[in-house]
């Protein structure tokens, strides 16, 4: 059975079953979703042979080649986008919006899911190209005021990057096939040792490609946008996985293509790393929209992930892989209660709320849990990916992590005052608490789920490491 | 061999065939009563016969001016392909027919001419029709007439630049057989006739004269000249570059492809009516085509290479005539009326979108590929700083392209005003025959490794 092919076919199927199937278009998009999800833990089943389920088409030209794979990295991130595609689509359910809603949603997960068990660098792009599609139109069709001006924003920002990521993949290629006479695409055989003025260029030229995703300080204009015009779900998809592909691509494509250059450039890399920290944590404490702050707490997360990733080393590799999938739960946790709170008032500011602990006390409880969890508070999942990459860091360059540990400080400083305006703080005479309602059955049912596994993480995170640390550790180190 | 094989006739089948079908349209005038789509349909078969007949000729030189190649046989498909959209739109009146099929038999007689004097009478044969053609258009008063005495001036200039050529080639080399040739003199006459080459095809700066015609032209005129004209245009470059491939002309190419494909990209933006705008991007998409030419022929000018510029002309043939008769299906003619489209024509619209998401190179698209094609012949010659530009033009491109499908879904839906395109509901089978190809075509590399293949002797 082509199991890896389905997992990204099966999605764009029932994308295509929303669109056709006119009666209930949610309920089919549900129905593919959860298949989905379950098809994903079916190679956990073979975990021990798991580096070697890969299928492979014939050559296609010029060494083109259709090649899935999946590694413990790829299952956890699709693992992920299929559990976040799953909680989007719940967490839109009341809402009435058109078939396309929901088969966009779907589109985007099979677009995804190629991202992350593509093994070629031809389809990689493809995939990673086709996620722009269906996410430019749920922002700017779905989104709030400022959607159009947003969509096109990010459009053009991702794709910016994209030119750049295309024309150095096309120099990796071109230059293997001047070394070795054989055109191919494919990942493994692209892994080596460049060096010198032309594989500098080519390294950067990858590198923007994925910063632009990640998104490194200052090509991060575009997030804040998007993420706060999307609709709730989204912005869960969009800081849920989107964001994960550019670490992802680093992991995978940047680093083990040029182990020399991200071992000499490692204070460069990882001082934007420490910058992103820093920067997005400043950003956010600035922010009055209560959605902004967790838009700009992304680009301080994924800086961790960088600082880990960047390292070089196993205890970074596998903490800033396994803090992709802890920044996946909790930050679509946090959109997600953004996303209620303003499905039920219409506000997303910070002072738009107060008092809100006695009116709704689930969302208080979820929300707080998802801010200590954000924070990185140990027994939570943020504290294990957080203190792993950090430790990695301290290995090599000890000064950034210093810098990433400050980070940990100011994730405090902005969530907390914010939680505790929204929820504790006296609600001034515009205040919008009283039209909020607590969280019904279906809400409290979607952030148990993600709350048990922040907490699961944090508790036992022996097993998700082994699950990433080994696929990373492979992909980066020679 | 079948001895019949060699007969020039059976070479020339398609070029006959033609013929036949452009007197046979004339003869059709003067009858008073004839059914109605009778023209319409002596287009269409002698447009698939042609293709079937060149697909049947055997390549090989017949006699001084006519030399049949791989390049010349898959050139004449996409003329054929690309004029088909054209011969849906014609009604009774028999002389747009005959000028049509006139001008395809003029690009058909490019293809397989082995001789410089046979290039200049196919590009005078495929250039005189066209100009009428524009002349006819509709439009506001006197704007076709403006539009087609530029287009006349600058095809005259350009006919003339290539006989000067043409003369100073043949000072050189004593010959005008498309042959190898050096020296200081054949190259200045190579310059010559390429500039001619580059005024069909619209590079800058001898584009001024497109914009105008393109949108006096009618949609699926602009289509068939966009399409088939542009590839004809572009195998007479690669015909002239074939004979001194690393003179400075033709190093010149990419610098030239790349300021194309910026100066249509940057004009494109600010088009209000889309007829002018798809005009510009076709530029833009030119100057993607001079870069391929030039890294081509910096490559040694191997008949293989002419893959990726053919599946790009192959793949552009889909999207630009499914974009034009987009308009002529739902008689939009301007951004302002494209407004809410989606909510008023859901599936018109995705078909639409899928065709700007292919012209802007979006994967999985044709578009995609071709570009990627394209940028990779380049990256291969070492052209590092055109291939930028070209992707800089890309990325200027996403502003209209994406700019169209902003209005069509995320705008207001307005009221449609008073249009002056004539609505065609048979258009809308064009436009999905042309958007289905166009959105799925760049996962099918094979394809054009195949054709690589096919193309090398």
């Amino acid at each position: 059975m082509r199991l890896l092919t389905a997992l990204w076919a099966l999605p764009v199927l029932g994308g295509f079953a929303a669109l056709g199937w006119r009666k209930d278009p949610r309920g089919a998009a549900l129905g593919f979703s959860v298949l989905v999800l379950l098809a994903c833990a079916l190679p956990l089943l073979r975990l021990d042979a798991l580096s070697s389920l890969s299928e492979a088409g014939p050559v296609w030209a010029w060494g083109i080649r259709y090649r899935l794979g999946v590694d413990g990295l790829s299952l956890a991130l699709c693992g992920l986008t299929a559990f976040l595609t799953v909680i989007s689509i719940l967490g839109s359910w009341k809402q009435e919006f058109s078939p396309g809603y929901w088969a966009a949603f779907l589109f985007l997960e099979g677009a995804l899911m190629g991202v992350f068990l593509a093994r070629d660098v031809f389809f990689f792009y493809i995939f990673w190209e086709a996620v722009l599609i269906p996410m430019f139109f749920i922002i700017g069709l779905w989104g709030s005021e400022g959607r159009r001006h947003a969509a096109i924003k990010f459009f053009l920002f991702t794709f910016f990057g994209s030119v750049f990521l295309l024309l150095g993949l096309l120099a990796l290629v071109t230059r293997h096939h001047q070394t070795t006479g054989v055109w191919t695409w494919d990942m493994d055989a692209l892994r080596g040792g460049a060096s010198g003025p032309a594989a500098l260029a080519t390294f950067a030229a990858v590198m923007i490609g994925f910063a632009v995703k990640v998104p490194v300080v200052p090509l991060h204009t575009w997030l804040p946008d998007a993420h706060t015009e999307a609709p709730a779900a989204g912005s869960v998809m969009l800081a849920g996985v989107l964001l994960k592909m550019g670490v992802y691509g680093i992991v995978r494509v940047a680093l083990p293509a040029f182990p020399e250059l991200s071992r000499s450039l490692l204070p460069w890399l990882g001082a934007c790393a420490a910058i992103n920290v820093i920067y997005g944590a400043l950003c956010a404490m600035a922010q009055t929209d209560l959605k902004r702050l967790v838009a700009y707490s992304s680009v301080a997360h994924l800086g961790f992930c960088l600082l880990g990733v960047f390292s070089r080393t196993p205890e970074g590799l596998a903490g800033g892989s396994l803090q992709l999938i802890n920044h996946g739960l909790t930050t679509g946790a946090l959109f997600l209660m953004v996303g209620f709170l303003y499905e039920r008032s219409h506000r997303r500011g910070i002072a738009d709320f107060g008092e809100l602990a006695g009116r709704a006390p689930w969302l208080a409880f979820f929300f707080g849990f998802s801010v200590f969890a954000s924070i990185g508070l140990p027994g939570l999942n943020g504290f294990v990916g957080e203190f792993m990459s950090l430790a990695g860091m301290t290995r090599v360059l000890p000064s950034l992590a210093v810098a990433g540990v400050a980070g940990v400080t100011m994730a405090a400083a902005y969530l907390l005052p914010a939680y505790q305006a929204v929820f504790w703080g006296a609600a001034g005479p515009e205040a919008a608490s009283a039209r909020v309602t607590d969280l019904d059955s279906r809400e409290r049912g979607l952030l148990w789920s993600l709350s048990l596994l922040m907490l699961l993480i944090g508790l036992c995170p022996g097993p998700w490491l082994r699950l990433v640390s080994g696929a990373a550790a492979a992909a980066v180190l020679p | 061999m079948n001895p019949l094989l060699q007969f020039p006739f059976v070479g020339l089948g398609p070029q006959l065939c033609l013929g036949a079908g452009l007197l046979a349209a004339l003869a059709a005038g003067m009858s008073q009563r004839l059914p109605r789509g009778f023209l319409r349909a002596v287009v269409l078969f002698v447009l698939a016969s042609s293709t079937l007949l060149a697909g049947l000729t055997v390549p090989g030189a017949y006699g001084p001016l006519i030399r049949i190649d791989g390049l010349g046989v898959s050139w004449q498909f996409l003329f054929y392909l690309g004029a088909v959209p054209y011969a849906l739109s014609l009604a009774e009146d028999e002389v747009p027919a005959a000028l049509a099929l006139g001008s395809v038999l003029g690009m058909a007689l490019l293809a397989v001419s082995g001789n410089l004097l046979m290039l200049f009478i196919g590009l005078e044969f495929m250039s005189l029709p066209a100009y009428l053609l524009v002349s006819r258009g509709g439009g506001r008063s006197g704007q076709a007439e403006e539009a087609a005495v530029k287009y006349f001036f600058a095809g005259g200039l350009a006919g003339a630049l290539f006989l000067l050529g043409m003369a100073l080639y043949y000072a050189a080399t004593k010959s005008l057989a498309l042959v190898g040739a050096a020296g200081t003199m054949a190259e200045a006459g190579v310059a010559l006739m390429g500039v001619a080459a580059l005024f069909k095809l619209g590079a800058v700066p001898l584009h001024f004269w497109l914009p105008d015609a393109y949108e006096a032209a009618s949609p699926e005129l602009a289509g068939l000249m966009s399409t088939s004209m542009k590839s004809a245009g572009l195998l007479l470059l690669l015909r002239l570059l074939a004979l001194t491939p690393s003179s400075e002309f033709a190093a010149c190419l990419p610098a030239l492809g790349a300021l194309t494909a910026v100066v249509g990209a940057i004009s494109a933006l600010r088009q209000e009516r889309l007829q002018r705008l798809l005009a510009y991007s076709s530029i833009a998409h030119a100057g993607n085509l001079v870069l391929g030419a030039g890294a081509w022929a910096a490559q040694g000018a191997l008949p293989a290479g002419t893959a990726p510029l053919f599946f790009y002309l192959a793949s552009y043939a889909f999207m630009s005539n499914g974009a034009f008769a987009f308009l002529r299906a739902s008689g939009i003619g301007s951004r302002a009326e494209l407004k809410g489209y989606a909510l008023r024509a859901p599936l018109k619209a995705a078909l639409f979108a899928a065709l700007l998401l292919a012209l802007a190179g979006i994967p999985p698209t044709a578009g995609f590929l071709a570009k990627l094609l394209i940028f990779w012949e380049a990256v291969k010659a070492g052209l590092w700083a055109p291939v930028a530009g070209a992707g800089l033009a890309a990325l200027l491109s996403l502003g209209y392209y994406l700019g169209l499908i902003r209005d069509m879904y995320f705008e207001e839906s307005r009221a449609p005003s008073k249009t002056p395109i004539e609505v065609s509901a048979a258009f809308s089978g064009v436009v999905w025959a042309c958007a289905v190809p166009a959105a799925v075509l760049g996962l099918a590399p094979w394809l054009v490794g195949g054709l690589a293949g096919w193309l090398a002797p």
